[in-house]
């Protein structure tokens, strides 16, 4: 049956998490910016809430309600501050990768302090540069001994400075490029790993993006995650899920920008009127209402493709589509809400521009338009999916994780 | 639950349309487009096949008879059903839909304001059809007045047991070939809407003549009329809903307003339209292009082609949506206006990237002939049934405070 409607559970906890997110993140987006992250308060009430352990599966720890009702928590969440899932643990990368990557006793291992003591953990994916030599990463993970020995630098990774754990991605073997990377775990303190700087960024403020450096950092055969046999396939379905949380948040952010400026345009007053009874402004306020209803469904059809257990394929186009399209509504509606708010919408007095950069940056997290616009293609027309041309390598925009 | 599976029905409706589209109905579109006209025979067959489909999952009926009043306990599926067979039927060919014998767009406003004795007797001509097809037809644009439905100057004046009526009606789907036709009219231009009175004119009635039939874009196959009328007397009986219910001011107008839901139908049948251009671009890449290797022009081609399937796919859900709401009978104007708004712009835009996809070979009417097709066909569909620009003013009415008129 086609329904929109979701279930009793899901519309329960969506009002809680909307009534949290407009009373305790809204009012302190601007703080949360300011100190470039989530209060210890913020942090613990949505612990207490368990809000981040929605998708886990129970036999995890987690409370197992699937893909859909995590993006509805992400989307409500992220209409108080989109920035505050980013600094948040359990809301990141890391999460996704653990389920995607980890078989049975590392999801355990890597989970368990997630949930239990909100310690955060980090995706390192991104490297500043390509590999000018060969396709594939710079950063390698040699055989030593029992296990391996990675080297190299990592970039634009969310919460590197305060994350307890890793999933770090190196070149395993060089001569089979993309097809020849690694996942393995880290611990924050190993010797040799090295959390260098913290990213001065556009947006998401509460993020802490850092660099992580690794000079012979020594893991164990255990320690690499195989991703169930099919790593591309695993690390494909990672990303997408990730980007589809993040997806979430810009339909969040996209509603939230797009009610202040219709309440802006109702109230200001301009030639007699106020300006929202001008055709222009109203059908632009048209035009991006449909945007985002649409950004939103599409977002929820793709969770619940996957939750539905569609074709690996289908949810996968899924997700490209919504992914692509709620980041260039998000990016839309925040630009057109400064625009439509004038030289107040500039001001930092008016909320309406962190939500503009936050949007900007939202949209180099997990996977980007382009980068989601090849996926579907490659899919449209029954191609191999090969993670040299899909994954969001440093050879093509580099991304957030 | 949230969840986007169609029922059995409606899988078993778009199999059977999808596969009579592609064998059938296909093969006849360009013909049909170069005849002007979609032939009898076939319009029959269809017909007896689409009776045979009886019950909740008619989407013809839904779409020319409108919505029915429906308990609101007891959510229907029909408007979910419509939607689905009109995009497959669009996929198929263009003008089908709309050259479907039936009271096509008169329907509605029948259904909605009718007496029970005006929709025994107008509805009634259509219960066998088995040996005359038949059509109805709904008269409200004029030249002088198209969104702009208050500036209707086709006047109408009572004298005896009937009304006299003289104007002229433009752009009339099956206007020529119709039983009947809603016409509306005016009897004193400065009451605005309040003035409106439609009747239902039947063919034949002295006085009313069909005029030019009109020379299109696209939508070749289905006929567009003019119709005149010079003193024409219309039966008291024939006014629509009788003279009661246009004491009150509210009366007639508010009837009217529950016919919204045709709005996702013509957005789903835009759909169609834009998803067969889509996917035939798709089928020419798989075909003609070399993905694989890194040819930097390429990535521009797959990036359109990527953008058209998903504002395709924005544009269906949000019509699935508000189609999903006229069956809980949810109150559906800004939504059903949004999805006709965004799927003409994307169906548009999917017909429009197709050609420039497949390249040279796009615009060839003989290899290709049914992308220019579509191309013609498809631009109507931000134009009927209220433009894009009409839409966008129903949608800005809900969202902004206070906001009655421009």
């Amino acid at each position: 049956m086609i329904s929109f409607e979701p279930s009793e559970d899901q519309q329960l906890i969506l009002g809680t998490v909307a009534d949290f997110a407009k009373s305790a993140l809204l009012p302190r987006a601007r703080k949360f910016e300011a100190a470039r992250e989530v209060s210890a308060e913020v942090r613990g009430a949505i612990q207490e809430m368990a809000l981040g352990a929605a998708g886990v599966p129970e036999s995890l720890g987690g409370q197992g309600l699937g893909l859909l009702t995590a993006v509805l928590i992400n989307e409500e969440l992220a209409y108080g501050d989109a920035a505050a899932p980013f600094g948040l643990p359990s809301f990141g990368p890391f999460t996704l990768a653990a389920l995607e990557l980890g078989d049975d006793a590392q999801q355990r291992a890597l989970l368990e302090p997630l949930l239990g003591a909100a310690a955060f953990g980090a995706v390192a994916w991104s490297e500043a540069q390509p590999n000018r030599d060969q396709p594939g990463f710079v950063t390698v993970a040699k055989p030593a001994g029992d296990g391996f020995e990675l080297s190299g630098e990592k970039s634009f990774v969310s919460n590197a400075a305060v994350a307890a754990q890793f999933v770090v991605f190196a070149q395993v073997d060089a001569a089979q490029g993309w097809n020849g990377i690694g996942a393995f775990i880290v611990k924050q303190g190993a010797k040799g790993l090295e959390v260098t700087g913290r990213h001065e960024t556009l947006g998401l403020a509460c993020a802490n993006f850092g660099q992580v450096k690794l000079d012979r950092v020594a893991v164990g055969k255990a320690d690499r995650l195989l991703g169930g046999g099919d790593f591309a396939a695993a690390t494909i379905r990672f990303f997408a899920k990730y980007s589809l949380t993040i997806a979430a948040r810009q339909v969040g952010l996209a509603r939230s920008a797009f009610d202040l400026t219709r309440e802006y345009c109702d109230m200001r007053k301009a030639f007699g009127k106020p300006i929202g009874h001008f055709q222009a402004v109203a059908f632009n306020l048209a035009d991006r209402h449909m945007d985002i209803e649409s950004a939103r469904e599409l977002v929820r059809r793709a969770a619940w493709s996957f939750d539905a257990k569609k074709d690996e394929k289908a949810c996968l186009l899924a997700t490209a589509q919504a992914v692509a399209h709620a980041h260039e509504v998000a990016m839309r509606t925040t630009d057109d809400a400064v625009q439509l708010h004038g030289g107040a919408g500039f001001m930092r007095d008016v909320i309406v521009e962190k939500m503009m950069r936050d949007a900007r940056q939202m949209a180099l997290s997990g996977m980007t338009t382009a980068q989601m616009d090849q996926l579907a293609v490659l899919l449209l027309t029954d191609q191999a999916l090969d993670p040299a041309v899909v994954l969001p390598t440093p050879e093509t925009q580099s991304v957030f994780t | 639950m949230y969840e986007l599976e169609l029922n059995g029905q409606q899988r078993m409706l778009k199999d059977a349309l999808s596969d009579m589209g592609k064998n059938v109905i296909r093969p006849q579109s360009l013909k049909w487009d170069r005849e002007k006209n979609i032939d009898t025979e076939f319009l029959r067959t269809f017909y007896a096949m689409s009776q045979a489909m009886k019950g909740d999952a008619n989407p013809m009926e839904d779409f020319q008879e409108g919505p029915k009043q429906r308990d609101p306990k007891k959510p229907s599926q029909a408007n979910r059903t419509a939607a689905i067979g009109a995009e497959e039927l669009a996929w198929a060919d263009a003008s089908i839909m709309l050259c479907l014998p039936g009271a096509g767009l008169g329907g509605p406003p029948l259904r909605a304001t009718g007496t029970p004795e005006q929709k025994e007797r107008f509805f009634g001509i259509f219960r066998d059809m088995s040996k005359e097809l038949r059509w109805g037809a709904y008269g409200l644009t004029e030249p002088g007045a198209g969104s702009d439905v208050a500036a209707i100057r086709t006047s109408c004046r009572k004298d005896g047991d009937a009304y006299v009526l003289n104007g002229r009606k433009c752009y009339i789907t099956n206007g020529g070939r119709a039983s009947w036709v809603v016409i509306f009219a005016t009897v004193d231009p400065t009451q605005g809407r309040a003035g409106h009175r439609a009747f239902v004119v039947e063919q034949g009635t002295p006085g009313f003549f069909v005029g030019k039939i009109e020379e299109k874009m696209g939508l070749r196959a289905n006929e567009t009329a003019e119709l005149v009328l010079e003193d024409c007397r219309v039966p008291i009986d024939n006014l629509l809903g009788g003279e009661e219910k246009y004491q009150t001011k509210e009366g007639f107008m508010t009837a009217m307003k529950t016919f919204d839901n045709t709005r996702p139908l013509v957005a789903a049948m835009a759909i169609g339209i834009g998803r067969a251009a889509y996917e035939y671009a798709c089928d020419f890449v798989r075909d003609n292009y070399v993905l694989s290797r890194p040819i930097p022009r390429y990535a521009a081609i797959a990036e359109r082609l990527a953008r058209a399937g998903r504002q395709l796919e924005a544009a269906r859900i949000l019509t699935w949506k508000a189609v999903w709401m006229a069956d809980h009978s949810i109150p559906n104007a800004k939504e059903a206006s949004m999805s006709k708004a965004l799927a003409g712009q994307a169906a548009i835009r999917a017909c429009y990237d197709a050609i420039e996809i497949c390249g040279a070979h796009g615009t060839l009417s003989e290899d290709h002939a049914l992308l220019e097709k579509w191309f013609r066909d498809i631009k109507v569909y931000d134009i009927f049934e209220g433009t894009g620009q009409i839409q966008r003013i129903v949608i800005s009415k809900r969202l902004m405070t206070g906001l009655k008129a421009f």
